[in-house]
């Protein structure tokens, strides 16, 4: 068994194209000059070689695991149903019916989706940055309350407080989120522990405001006795809401849209988006490249609480959540199911647009299961496994994403 | 030399008969694949008692995929494995270890707050008796002469005693079989030295048997009795280490003639006759200085100095060499010239202006381009693609008003692609989806495309094939040919020798020495990368 190195060398010589290029072979190893016309061999790593062919494989796959994912959720909830003897036919239907096929119930599942998208839209930019804001559910709340305040306190009305009210939910998510925000950079407490906890902050907060009548509470005149609430925005103080095709909703929803795509867009195409995902992916290069974490980090955090914010603002003044006024418990879990939206989307803004619409009605439909006379706790689990099987298909692609990177990251021998 | 390649190598014992009787390990016609990479292909292998068997081969020819299989880490695809006669299957370390097959990793697997013997005990079952693990450990230190303080805290030692801790952990169970993967990478020429004389003592005295993988072409005539040589996953050759030379593993093992200086280096070939270098000399008395490193002090968590007032100065069109072991301090200069690192003393000029240290992205807007040691830390981020990473750290070129063009910015890309030699699909490409040797030359387009007054380049060649290395040196060189001020941190000695026009020894956070290339010494420099000054 002798080497013998001319074998190797004789090869390009045959088999060496001038205008041959890299990255389409199918050997395990492909073979190119190297500067001064010796060869140099590398293992060959399977690249996408027609982008489209691969970005249509990919779209395939997705497709395939939420259509299996879904019809088992299905099929077991079928089941469940029919066991404990409901009619499993009788609960699909009223899912439907509630969120999409009943008369101007896509108009209502519009208005639950706009908050939610706007929500999810804000956990993408901070995602992006490497940062886990998860309490948004607070940072709209204080958002829906400044919005409040500005809608009712002062005694202005018209349509110009609409955009007072709604930049006041702004600054009021983004301080909520900045608090988070300072923590992190001066005392590095984790951002994760913070936005939860001041979630809890956040409602006994409003909950203080709606007790007093300098702050949220109506007045005492024309409010139920001993109800702590906030008084309706008056009539011109709302976000107008359109009719299509027998559908109402508030126009807020196109607002969400291209908010949606213009991240969308400012990620991908903007030297900011550039940097924040940076920061995301490689902190240290980021931080060698001129990105500093305080500033970009925080700034993602401030974004990311004034969307979460907004969704408050526009809950108030968009009419599906309160019948415009703040009430307690008014977030009503937005901002948790948001950041499910955020997660299923796969931090693409645009994605989220449909994302938000599918959870919304999910939240819609289930409002007309209890007149199924299925009991509360099987339909509760039925929602349990569709939202399971929305969420089961991107953790599995995360997951072999991660595993391809490390295979292919991994260089060393 | 090497006019013909393959005059060196003869077709010793052959591996392919049956083996002698007495082998310890016999490994038939191991096959691994990973992906579209066909890791190890029919590999044999046959480790006699008494004997060191080298494996030699550059960075991903197969060798530590056939050492991971040996040790249970790895399950191969088909093949067998036969230890003293016996046809076994090994699932996991554990297996491997009951089967008294031993290994010393090349990255340790140490915990550092812990100390030596807590760290010799771990992964150990039943009751612990600490008296019994430090006489243990007094007992092979003793026999082995590898001295070592059973009550010290490993991440207090240095990094030629950390490996003393590895070879007593796997002593400790007292295998038949050994595996050294890379040993002399972290160690100074005495330390080396040293190393070897207990696997002498180990193999002749003792009779086990003992695989030593390597890239470096002396450390296996040195110390090997045989040697196979692996290429893109085969055993390209198999043969007595006494009937062969350095060009001819050199040969065997690139699969080519190597003649160039530069790749003799690469593989780790020291030209012990220094005057035949051909560093071209310039005067670099009369450039400007582009770097100066004023006192710098670092001191790391606990107070202790990790760089200890540091003066450096590199001129333009100069290639300064910092030479010394690793762990010595390369690797936080290194980061305080990429703004990773805030100092505690001291001050740092580029090109006679102050930069401010620990500030994002200031030493690269004052003109320092980095290498970086590992480029998955600080050099590239793996999920964007390659056009993005070619514009990290300035966007100036590729965007206006804040919005990035994305044609100019794929054009651009497209002729720093060619311009490097990067192979890849496209600058689309997701960055993971590049070789190591592409993923650095991306760094190299970047930092060079930027114009840099300072270029650090450390470990610039580390885990690259031949070819990748040549090209790198090459590009130094034309680096500094055109002005750059480069500062070549490296621990490997032989490079160091090859590029630098001056020489600075760093050891334990100090500057012990400084030479002109001409009056390198390359046992003085070994010396003084002990940190002893001479």
């Amino acid at each position: 068994m002798t080497v013998e190195p001319g074998h190797a060398t004789a090869q390009p010589g045959s088999g060496h194209h001038p205008d041959h290029h890299h990255g389409v072979d199918a050997d395990d190893f492909k073979r190119e000059l190297g500067t001064d016309g010796t060869l140099t061999e590398e293992p060959y790593h399977p690249n996408p070689s027609t982008p489209t062919a691969d970005r249509l494989q990919a779209i395939g796959e997705v497709v395939f695991l939420y259509t299996v994912c879904i019809a088992a959720a299905l099929g077991l909830s079928a089941l469940l149903v029919e066991a404990t003897g409901g009619s499993s036919a009788e609960v699909f239907n009223a899912l439907l019916d509630g969120s999409i096929r009943g008369p101007g119930r896509i108009g209502a599942t519009i208005g639950v989706a706009v908050p939610l998208l706007l929500v999810a839209i804000g956990t993408i930019v901070s995602n992006r940055a490497g940062l886990v804001n998860i309490g948004q559910e607070g940072q709209l709340y204080i958002g829906a309350a400044f919005g409040a305040y500005f809608g009712t306190k002062l005694g202005w009305s018209g349509p110009w407080v609409i955009l007072l009210l709604l930049v006041a939910s702004v600054v009021g998510g983004a301080l909520w989120a900045g608090i988070a925000g300072a923590l992190r950079y001066t005392r590095n407490v984790p951002e994760v522990l913070t936005t939860l906890l001041l979630v809890t902050v956040a409602a006994q907060l409003v909950g203080y405001g709606l007790k007093n009548q300098w702050l949220l509470l109506a007045p005492a005149e024309g409010r139920a006795n001993r109800q702590q609430i906030s008084q309706q925005l008056p009539e011109n103080t709302r976000i107008p809401r359109i009719e299509m095709f027998g559908n109402e909703f508030p126009i807020s929803a196109f607002i969400a849209i291209a908010l949606a795509f213009l991240i969308a867009a400012a990620m991908a195409r903007t030297v900011w988006g550039l940097r924040l995902r940076m920061l995301g992916h490689n902190p240290r290069t980021a931080q060698r490249a001129g990105v500093a974490a305080s500033r970009y980090g925080g700034g993602a955090l401030l974004v990311s609480g004034a969307f979460a914010g907004l969704a408050g603002g526009m809950m108030l003044a968009g009419g599906d959540f309160g019948n415009y006024t703040l009430v307690p418990g008014f977030p009503a879990e937005i901002g948790w199911t948001g950041l499910l939206v955020a997660l299923v989307s796969r931090q693409r803004a645009s994605v989220a647009i449909v994302i938000a619409f599918v959870f919304a009605a999910l939240r819609t439909g289930s409002g007309f299961l209890a007149a199924t006379g299925v009991e509360r706790r099987i339909t509760d689990v039925v929602q349990g496994l569709l939202v399971l099987a929305l969420l089961i298909p991107p953790a599995l692609l995360y997951l072999r994403q991660r595993r391809r990177q490390m295979n292919s990251g991994g260089d060393r021998t | 030399m090497a006019d013909l390649p393959t005059s060196g190598v003869h077709a010793g014992a052959g591996p392919s008969g049956p083996a002698p009787a007495g082998a310890a390990v016999r490994l038939d016609q191991i096959c691994k694949r990973y992906g579209s990479v066909q890791a190890c292909d029919n590999v044999d292998l046959v480790l006699q008692p008494g004997r060191v068997h080298g494996l030699l081969g550059e960075n991903g020819a197969g060798k530590s995929t056939l050492m991971k299989i040996l040790i249970g880490l790895v399950i191969p695809d088909s093949g067998a494995v036969t230890i003293n006669g016996d046809r076994v299957r090994l699932r996991d370390p554990l297996d491997a270890a009951e089967h008294g097959i031993g290994m010393v990793h090349q990255h340790f697997s140490l915990v550092e707050p812990l100390r030596v013997w807590e760290n010799v005990a771990l992964g150990e079952d039943g009751k612990l008796h600490p008296s019994d693990v430090r006489d243990r450990i007094v007992e092979i230190s003793d026999r082995y002469g590898l001295d070592v303080d059973p009550d010290a805290v490993v991440g207090e030692l240095p990094v030629g005693m950390r490996q003393r801790v590895e070879i007593i952990k796997c002593l400790r169970r007292d295998p038949s079989i050994i595996i050294f993967d890379e040993p002399t990478s972290v160690l100074t020429p005495a330390e080396s030295e040293q190393l070897f004389e207990t696997l002498h003592q180990v193999v002749v005295d003792e009779g086990r048997a003992v695989a030593l993988v390597s890239h470096k072409l002396d450390e296996i005539l040195k110390a090997t009795d045989e040697v196979t040589i692996m290429r893109q996953g085969r055993v390209v050759d198999h043969v007595l280490t006494d009937s062969v030379d350095a060009s001819g593993l050199a040969a065997a093992m690139v699969g080519r003639a190597v003649s160039l200086r530069s790749e003799r280096v690469a593989l780790g070939v020291v030209d012990t006759d220094l005057d035949g270098a051909e560093v071209p000399q310039t005067e670099h008395e009369s450039t400007p200085e582009v770097l100066r490193l004023d006192q710098v002090t670092l001191l790391n968590r606990d107070g202790r100095t990790v760089l200890d007032q540091l003066d450096l100065t590199v001129r333009a069109g100069e290639i300064v060499g910092v030479a010394g072991v690793e762990g010595n301090g390369q690797r936080p200069l290194a980061d305080i010239l990429s703004s990773l690192t805030d100092i505690d003393e001291g001050e740092i000029r580029v090109a006679g202006t102050k930069v401010p240290t620990g500030k994002a992205g200031a030493m690269a807007r004052a003109g320092v381009g980095v290498i970086p040691e590992d480029r998955h830390d600080s050099g590239v981020v793996l999920d964007m693609s390659i056009a993005e990473n070619l514009w990290l750290v300035d966007t100036k070129p590729v965007s206006r008003g804040g919005v990035l063009d994305h044609r100019t910015m794929n054009r651009a890309a497209a002729t720093l692609i060619d311009e490097f030699e990067i192979s890849c699909s496209g600058p689309d490409a997701p960055l993971f989806s590049l070789s190591g040797g592409n993923q650095q030359r991306v760094v190299l387009a970047r930092e060079l495309s930027n114009d840099p007054k300072v270029l650090v380049a450390a470990q610039p060649t580390r885990g690259l094939d031949v070819g990748a290395i040549e090209y790198m040196t090459d590009r130094l060189r034309r680096a500094a040919e055109d002005g750059v001020g480069v500062l070549l941190i490296s621990s490997e000695l032989e490079e160091i020798l090859d590029l630098a026009h001056r020489i600075i020894v760093i050891s334990d956070g100090r500057i012990i020495g400084e030479m002109d290339r001409n009056d390198a010494d390359l046992e003085r420099i070994g010396l003084m990368m002990g940190g002893q000054t001479v």
